[in-house]
């Protein structure tokens, strides 16, 4: 079943982009190149991916969602990575407080009453049918919302789904009768809705993407090249996470309510904790846009209304070590890639966990001031986070719609993408005004070839014959101490300062000047490697530049071309694999 | 930044044939085999090329 696809012939398509999370899933589609999300019928752009059974009825969504206070024995929800997977392995820690997953010969199946009548036998629902019929409800109501059917989609995957829960996947999607025209990445997704804004230029960056969902964090280093995407690392971690932020806030309102109400607590009743989750759910969200925000819920335990208020620093002192967590993450895959903070370029945030301002703050606070941090709190021109998968899913539906099925196939096949990278840069040997010999890159590491790269060097003030040295290139960290002879000088400062002690605000900046000398300054700094070529530019003219382009072939051959700008003929040289 | 560097004068003595002297290499050891993502336009002109074998400056055409 699973190799069983839906073909649809490009001029009778209608695409979006899909991605399904096992929070919430979300449709979006292009306007005029532009993506934008669609809302179901509700009004939500994030939809819950639940179900819910009652009477017979199907719910999905927020409704669905809302039915696990009252139904949750029929409510089948954080289902999405239990596709493609054997029981054993799965983790059914987030399927406590709605229908719990069983295990049929090695199969995932939920047990829910999806029949009308009282004595309606329950059905045996695979986690195969729950997906599928999940898919219809959210395609179903974005094909209302366009006014024609929805026939094929793109759809975001974790960098760690494998090929099973892939075909999976694509199973559940074809029997909702989508065509899936191809499944990417979700973060490659997220740099993508970055990229694919207009005015957008295309730069060589590496770029960091947190994505923080409800039940995972997955971070993912991307090396950004002419536009193309490789990834160089990835972390995944199933603790720190948008329902562990749930769960301090939980703890906190429940221990508030036990202080008015020591005998009942509200965590040990499974109809209050469900009321419970929900509300502190809605604090978290308002807390990402206000100062304080409020938590009331109807009869909470035994009948008791509660109403409470927090504010932001408080919240943020109980949920530290979550938020600490998070940034250990972000450091840790960094690591792994062999890089530096100082190599970031860019850190995406995405998710709807990436909404909290102390979490991009946080990560604000460990890169240098040249890293951008993109999220609502920190760029003014930041993408909605929970907005960017989607977006970058139906962007590159929009590519593709009028690829036949097999040019996507093979276009995507490992004998296109798997291509070898370069370790070092290549770059040119210039000259800083003080004579030192200075590296400038033309080509940046880990870029794949084949790839082609031109930069524009100033000759020399008065001109002449000038020396083109190609050569290989890396960067390494260079660590300053602060100087030992400048802290005498300060202290020699502090002590005639003690003199007129009263001039407080010289007393101020003085010891901030004194924080800033006693951390060591890191910074990036390129060194020169091995000469591959040289070659001569000859009678350039006064305030003449010079051209330089590599090409590096697919053999790691490197085609080198030099002129002047403007001028005629110049140097081509090939260096052979 | 690249403003204020300039490309070095050219050694007394230089000389090669053409004026160009290849002198190393770009080996295995220098690159690492990766998979690029197949998402983007960009990509998408890269996988033209490489279905059609075409080089840059045929693309270019
Ligand atoms: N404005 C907000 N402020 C803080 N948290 C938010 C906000 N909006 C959504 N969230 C949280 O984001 C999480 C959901 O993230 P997302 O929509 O990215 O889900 P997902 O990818 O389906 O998650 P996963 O697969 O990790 O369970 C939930 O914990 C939700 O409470
Ligand atoms: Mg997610």
């Amino acid at each position: 079943m699973s190799d069983k696809k839906v073909a649809t012939s490009p001029d009778d398509r209608t695409v979006i982009g899909i991605t399904f999370g096992n929070s919430n899933s979300s449709v979006a589609h292009t306007v005029d190149d532009k993506a934008e999300v669609i809302a179901n019928e509700d009004g939500d752009r994030q939809i819950p991916t639940i179900l819910s059974y009652v009477d017979g009825e199907e719910y999905y969504g927020q409704q669905a969602k809302n039915f696990l206070v009252r139904n949750p024995k029929n409510t089948a929800a954080y289902f999405r990575d239990f596709l493609g997977k054997d029981f054993k392995s799965i983790d059914p820690t987030h399927n406590h407080a709605s229908a719990h997953p069983e295990d049929a010969n090695g199969a995932v199946t939920f047990t829910v009453k999806d029949k009308e009548g009282e004595d309606a036998e329950p059905s045996k629902l695979s986690v195969d049918e729950v997906a599928a019929r999940f898919f219809r409800r959210l395609v179903g109501s974005a094909s209302d919302y366009l006014g024609k059917k929805i026939t094929s989609a793109v759809i975001t995957v974790p960098t760690n789904f494998s090929d099973k829960q892939k075909s999976a996947l694509i199973a559940a999607a074809t029997a909702a009768d989508v065509e899936v025209l191809q499944l990417i990445s979700e973060p490659v997704a997220a740099a993508l809705a970055y990229d694919a804004r207009p005015d957008t230029e295309v730069k060589d960056k590496i770029v960091v993407v947190a994505d923080l969902g409800g039940t995972r964090s997955d971070v993912t280093v991307l090396a950004s090249r002419s536009g193309m995407y490789t990834v160089l690392a990835t972390a995944h971690d199933y603790e720190f996470h948008g329902a562990a932020l749930d769960k301090v806030l939980m703890d906190h309102f429940a221990k508030e309510f036990l202080k008015k109400n020591p005998k009942s607590d509200p965590r040990e009743n499974a109809r209050s904790l469900a009321k419970l989750k929900l509300e502190s759910e809605s604090t978290k969200k308002a807390l990402s846009i206000g100062a304080n925000a409020s938590f009331s819920v109807e009869s909470l335990a035994d009948g008791i209304d509660f109403a409470s208020t927090i504010n932001r620093l408080r919240y943020e002192m109980i949920a530290r070590g979550v938020f600490e967590g998070i940034t250990r993450l972000v450091s840790s895959v960094i690591k792994k890639a062999g890089l530096d903070v100082l190599d970031i370029d860019e850190v995406i945030l995405s998710g709807g966990t990436s909404h909290t301002p102390r979490i991009a703050s946080n990560l604000a606070a460990v890169f240098p001031e040249s890293t951008a941090i993109q999220s609502p709190s920190t760029s003014a021109t930041a993408v909605n986070p929970s907005e960017l998968q989607a977006r970058g899913a139906a962007l590159q539906a929009s590519l593709i719609e009028m690829y036949e099925a097999e040019d996507i196939d093979q276009s995507t096949h490992a004998a296109v993408t798997t291509v070898p990278h370069i370790t070092n840069a290549i770059g040119v040997v210039s000259r800083s005004p003080s004579g030192e010999d200075v590296f400038i890159p033309i080509v940046q590491p880990e870029t794949a070839v084949p790839t082609r790269r031109t930069v524009f060097v100033p000759a020399p003030k008065d001109g002449g014959d000038v020396l083109v040295r190609i050569v290989e290139g890396n960067t390494h960290i260079k660590v300053t101490q602060p100087a030992p002879k400048a802290a005498a000088a300060n202290g020699g400062s502090r002590a005639a300062k003690v003199e007129d002690a009263d001039d407080s605000d010289a007393d101020e900046s003085d010891s901030e000047e004194e924080e800033d000398d006693d951390e060591e300054k890191r910074e990036k700094v390129w060194k020169i490697g091995a000469t591959v070529a040289e070659a001569a530019i000859r009678g350039v003219k006064k305030g003449g530049k010079v051209e330089v382009t590599i090409n590096v072939n697919a053999d790691l051959s490197v085609i080198v071309t030099t002129r002047e700008v403007g001028g005629k003929g110049g140097v081509r040289g090939v260096i052979s694999a | 930044m690249i403003s204020t560097l300039t490309i070095p004068a050219l050694p007394e003595g230089w000389a090669a044939e053409k004026d160009f002297k290849p002198i190393g290499k770009i080996t295995k050891d220098h690159a690492t085999q990766r998979t690029i993502e197949p998402v983007g336009p960009h990509f998408l002109a890269h996988a033209r090329r490489a279905r059609h074998k075409r080089t840059f400056s045929e693309d270019d055409r």
